[in-house]
């Protein structure tokens, strides 16, 4: 580097064409200044030839000769020096002087900013010759042009004694050898070989004194990391591979495996496959083994017994050991297997006996042991619970307690409505049946009877105004007189001449029921015709149509169930074998079927056919009442025994649904006629108002939520309420109570 | 103004429609849990100041067209209205509490009212027909029904010459002619037609038609001209009780509801307005003979009142709550307002005749309530006096309200709002 910068200053003082020196300088002259050459320039300069040697890596000869030259001039004076320097740097330059022309033509120094081998001074293109071949010549060499170079005028030893004297600045002048020109040195130029001279790094801002970074360490490890030497297989072919590849190609060329082309081949080869399709299910057992896997039954983990050092309640007394040893005949009785033992340590616990034998029925139970799994069935309570609609959107239904119909003075048992919602019909236990208006609350009449009356009911004709009253052994046909007042006086032309009979009423049925007309007085009372019957009635209920009505004395043995028909004052008795004691009577709404309702079962007679349809089990020791749904499925019915059941007469003889929500024996059920509605009244006071859907759809079953519950009624002889009705069009409910009032709730 | 200074305040503005009262519209600043005492007596502090006024006078206050009855921070949580903003308060004079009056005790339940000018015509359930002067003397009485009467009218409401008619569950109605002084009203002319227990009777504004619904149904129009000559139709032969009456049967007969006729009212001339316990309420046009609008709810109707003034039908079901129909109204739910305060059934309600805001209701819980329209949280006062269920009332002369029922007495209240 440093040999570069030089090269570069030389070459700049060339370019100003200084007049050239005379290459025998004076020594003498020099003394002067040969201070700033310092006594050990020698090693100095040899090594800075050394480098330049590397640098032309040309021929060793000239090299050599350079080197003589630069030692030379150590002696000698500076300028010499330099100019062996030049040459050296010419030597060296040369071939690629001669390859860049362009350098000249420009006349620009294109290369001042770097140091490169081109910048050197290739103005005379003679060569890489002696410059002595050209002394006797008047110029030194040819430029680019071809023209000749002159000399600069020859000075002889006079003239350059004399320039030295004249002029100040002769000691910095040298001679140019490519042109023979001399050249002044600047002071830079004179600085830098000053620094040169004096070993010193000839850029003058190069700080020597840096901080050291230490890029890499400079503490030599005395052990190297790994200590143990590459390992042999690093460097000898891997025998697993060898064999790998051995595998290969025998595979291959035994063709069990194939290559990518084989497959396409057999790929095209191949047509439509057929598989079988359920061939996994005969290897159900393999599978399951996968699958489902069963682990090996558990063994029980040691408890405190087995232990080599029992706390001493292990160990058994006398009377345990006594016994343990009394069950030696049949040792799976024992609780233990063992003797509890208690040894001081460890080390002087015996061998076990049993332990082979053990091992063995382990294995043995581990072999033999037949595995299934137990599915265990998962049922949380939620679940059993069905889902029921939420009882607000299944509005409208009654929910508040809306009017009282107070006015009789004893228990009211029975309570109808009339078909336009207007009236209000009761039977009561003080031997009157009161009519009232609904919307007021207002009694309208009272009629006086001679019994108490079991049972009203209205007559579901609209062109009849007629209640049927069973009151003691009678059943009496009252008009009320009230609503149509041209349906009240019809019903009485029509009630009035009884028609002649010409069939002769059966003595059986004679001996049963017998006909009356009222008295003048019973007459003006609205009676308008009398059945005396021998035994108490306590039910009585209409046919749809309003004509045929059914009457139940539960006494009567075989004669119990009465058919009468208001038209032709006539009665039948339907029934000749006694069933059992009958407790209600209902017809179907539109088929001619009558449900006889004994003790537990109901039965279905059909009438014009006069046998027996069905026979409903209630599971139940004492039915009370029933009531039919007016689509004729579905049947309700209390028992004493605290149930209501929902029959559905297409799914089975069995209950559909037992709604065990009364807390004492239940006394009335009723059908809403329009809203999907029942009631059920019962001892404990309360009446119960339940959703129950009947769809028309087969495939669904009716859908029951119980709704409401209202506890108005006081209990009374420890009855509470007695009936229960809906209104024939709103979806308010009546219910007739022990205490002698009847209560209705409305929506 | 003092009125109290501490928690936060809310700006209020007051104004009134009333011009006698008015007081500057300056804004105030009140603590917000302010009521109507506090501004009742802010009111008249503010009235002394500006009128020189020095009689009390009660106020009370319309906030978002509803009567200030809680605090006012928070009636308007209830509307969800900002107390940022200035409020304003709208102040009316207080309807005042009607004072009990009279009892007029009959011998059986009353199933209908009506007044005209001082003379209160009654009809019982022991089927007699009375008629009282306000002031509680019994002026004369007939027992010509033959079941009890459930609805009276007076054919005109200013002139009580002019005769009355009444309904009864015997399927007839009658109209009668009756001056004062007379002790024996007299029935003229028999209307017959219905094959069931009328419940309900209106006459028409201009006094020429009347119209009855029962039970059968069926709602019939009426001639009400009480002269003899109008008959229709000549007398039926059958032999009826009262065959010295020469009997009158309908002009129209509009068939339409399912089941009983609660109420009927004239709205014009043409238009009926029936309310029926098939839970819904038909407009009729006579004229045309048929059906004009209905309004379908989900409770049988027990009665309705119509106001020439707000053009709304009151009406009352089968539960605790009256409700405030607009028949106008084609969209959403024309049901615009519920007030609930009854126990029982809201068997009557009747409008206010000179206020558009006032209407009374009797219920089965002996109760009879005045209510605001703009106040539909609770009545403006409870007009109690009867042990029984309530069955009629009636306000058709503005200064009395009037109302009757189980407990065989018609209680008369003076209103003194307004006069």
């Amino acid at each position: 580097m440093l040999s570069h910068q030089l090269k570069r200053k030389l070459d700049k003082a060339n370019n100003k064409n200084l007049p050239q020196t005379s290459k025998t300088d004076d020594d003498d002259d020099f003394n002067s200044d040969s201070d700033f050459y310092d006594s050990d320039v020698d090693e100095e300069s040899s090594d800075l030839t050394d480098s330049e040697a590397d640098l032309s890596g040309s021929d060793e000869v000239d090299s050599d000769d350079e080197t003589d030259e630069v030692n030379t001039p150590s002696k000698a004076d500076g300028s010499d020096e330099v100019d062996s320097e030049d040459e050296t740097v010419d030597t060296g330059s040369k071939p690629v002087s001669t390859t860049s022309s362009p350098s000249i033509i420009k006349k620009i120094d294109e290369y001042a900013e770097h140091d490169t081998s081109d910048e050197e001074d290739i103005r005379n293109t003679i060569g890489n010759v002696p410059k002595n071949w050209y002394d006797e010549y008047e110029h030194i060499g040819y430029d680019w042009d071809g023209g000749k170079i002159e000399k600069a005028a020859q000075r002889d030893q006079l003239d350059s004694f004399l320039q030295r004297i004249e002029d100040p600045e002769f000691w910095r002048t040298v001679k140019d050898p490519q042109t023979g020109k001399e050249i002044v040195l600047s002071d830079d130029d004179v600085k830098l070989i000053k620094r040169i001279n004096s070993q010193r790094i000839p850029d003058e801002n190069f700080n020597e004194y840096a901080p050291w970074i230490e890029w890499f360490t400079s503490e030599v490890m005395k052990m190297p990391l790994r200590k143990f030497p590459e390992h042999k297989r690093s460097f000898l072919p891997s025998k697993i591979e060898a064999k790998r590849v051995s595998r290969l190609v025998h595979a291959l060329k035994m063709g069990w495996i194939k290559t990518n082309a084989q497959y396409k081949r057999l790929k095209a080869k191949k047509k439509d496959q057929f598989y079988m399709l359920w061939q996994t299910d005969s290897d159900a057992e393999k599978m399951r083994r996968i699958h489902d896997h069963i682990p090996a039954p558990k063994r029980f983990l040691p408890g405190h017994a087995e232990s080599y050092n029992p706390p001493s309640e292990y160990l058994f007394d006398e009377r345990e050991l006594q016994q343990w040893h009394k069950l030696e005949e049949t040792p799976w009785k024992r609780k233990l297997h063992f003797i509890p033992e208690k040894y001081g340590s460890l080390r002087e616990v015996p061998a076990y006996p049993r332990y082979i034998k053990e091992r063995f029925l382990r294995c043995l139970d581990l072999y033999m042991c037949p595995r299934g799994i137990k599915l265990k069935l998962t049922i949380e309570p939620e679940a059993l619970v069905p889902k029921l609609p939420s009882p607000r959107n299944l509005q409208p239904f009654p929910t508040f307690l809306a009017i009282t119909y107070e006015g009789h003075a004893d228990m009211v048992r029975t309570i109808d409505t009339d078909k336009t919602g207007q009236y209000l019909v009761s039977g009561s236990d003080d031997c009157t049946i009161k009519i009232w208006e609904i919307n007021t609350g207002r009694c309208l009449k009272t009629i006086a009877t001679d019994a108490v009356v079991r049972c009203v009911r209205w007559c579901p004709n609209q062109a009849l105004s007629l209640i049927l009253v069973a009151a003691g052994n009678k059943v009496i046909l009252v008009n009320p007189h009230v609503g149509d007042f041209l349906i009240n006086s019809k019903t009485d032309s029509l009630l009035k001449d009884s028609p002649k009979n010409d069939t002769i009423i059966n003595e059986r049925v004679r001996a049963t029921v017998q006909w009356t007309e009222p008295s003048d007085t019973e007459y003006d009372r609205g009676f308008r015709a009398i059945l005396q019957h021998f035994k108490e009635v306590t039910q009585v209920t209409w046919h749809g149509k309003g004509d045929y009505f059914a009457v139940i004395m539960p006494d009567g043995q075989n004669r119990s169930v009465l058919i009468g028909q208001v038209s032709k004052r006539r009665s039948q008795l339907p029934f000749t074998k006694p069933k059992g004691l009958v407790q209600s009577v209902i017809f179907h709404p539109s088929k001619p079927y009558l449900f006889v309702a004994t003790q537990r079962h109901i039965r279905i007679y059909d009438l014009i056919g006069q046998a027996l349809v069905k026979k409903l089990m209630s599971n139940s020791q004492w039915i009370a009442t029933m009531d039919i749904h007016p689509g004729g499925d579905n049947l309700l019915v209390a028992t004493y025994d605290r149930k209501v059941l929902w029959f559905d007469l297409d799914l089975s003889t069995k209950p559909y649904q037992t709604l065990r929500l009364h807390g004492t024996a239940a006394r009335g059920v009723s059908f809403h006629k329009r809203y999907p509605l029942f009631a059920s009244c019962s001892d404990d006071k309360s009446v119960i108002v339940s959703h129950g859907m009947v769809y028309n759809d087969l495939m669904l079953n009716p859908l029951i939520v119980p709704l409401k519950r209202f506890e108005d009624h006081k209990s009374c002889n420890d009855f509470g309420v007695f009936d229960v009705r809906f209104h024939p069009l709103q979806p308010w409910v009546f219910s007739a109570g022990a205490d002698g009032t009847i209560k209705l709730y409305c929506n | 103004m003092d009125t109290g200074d501490s928690g936060p305040q809310l700006e209020i503005c007051f104004i009134t429609k009333q011009d006698i009262y008015a007081v500057p519209s300056v804004p105030f600043s009140v603590p917000q849990d302010i009521n109507n005492v506090h501004l009742n007596k802010l009111l008249n502090e503010l009235l002394r100041d500006y009128t020189g006024q020095l009689k009390q006078v009660q106020f009370d206050f319309l906030v978002n067209g509803q009567i200030l009855r809680l605090p006012l921070v928070d009636h308007l949580k209830d509307f969800n209205v900002s107390t940022e903003t200035t409020i304003d308060v709208e102040y009316i004079e207080r309807t005042e509490a009607p004072e009990p009056e009279n009892a007029l005790l009959h011998d059986d339940w009353i199933g209908g009212v009506q007044v005209a000018d001082k003379w209160v015509l009654t009809g019982c359930y022991d089927h007699s027909v009375n008629i009282w002067t306000v002031h509680g003397k019994h002026e004369s009485m007939s027992q010509e029904h033959t079941n009890m009467v459930k609805s009276v009218s007076w054919l005109k409401q200013s002139d009580p010459e002019g005769g009355f008619v009444t309904v009864s569950h015997d399927l007839t109605g009658m109209l009668w002619t009756w001056r004062p002084g007379d002790i024996l009203p007299l029935p003229v002319i028999m209307l017959r037609g219905h094959s069931r227990a009328i419940d309900s009777v209106g006459v028409s504004p201009n006094s020429e038609r009347l119209a009855t619904g029962g039970c059968d149904t069926h709602l019939k129009v009426w001639s009400a001209s009480v002269d003899v000559d109008d008959n229709y139709e000549p007398r039926p032969k059958k032999i009826k009780p009262n065959t010295h009456l020469p009997s009158r049967t309908p002009i129209h007969t509009l068939q339409g509801h399912k089941e009983n006729i609660v109420s009927v009212q004239w709205l014009e001339p043409q238009l009926i307005c029936t309310a029926s316990m098939d839970h819904t309420i038909k407009l009729w046009d006579t004229e045309l003979g048929g059906l004009q609008s209905e309004i379908v709810a989900e409770k049988a109707f027990l009665d309705a009142s119509w106001s020439h003034l707000c053009r709304s039908i009151i009406a009352c079901s089968a539960d605790r709550h009256i409700r405030l129909y607009d028949p106008r109204s084609t969209e959403g739910s024309v049901c615009k307002m519920i007030f609930t305060s009854h126990s029982l059934w809201v068997s009557a309600i009747t409008w206010s005749q000179t206020d558009d805001h006032l209407f009374m209701s009797g219920s089965y819980d002996e109760c009879v309530k005045l209510w605001d329209t703009r106040c539909p949280k609770a009545p403006l006062y409870d007009l109690s006096g009867h042990q029984g269920k309530v069955l009629c009332v009636d306000w058709s002369n503005p200064k009395h309200l009037v109302s009757g029922g189980t407990d065989n007495s018609l209680h008369i209240f003076k209103n003194r709002h307004g006069n």
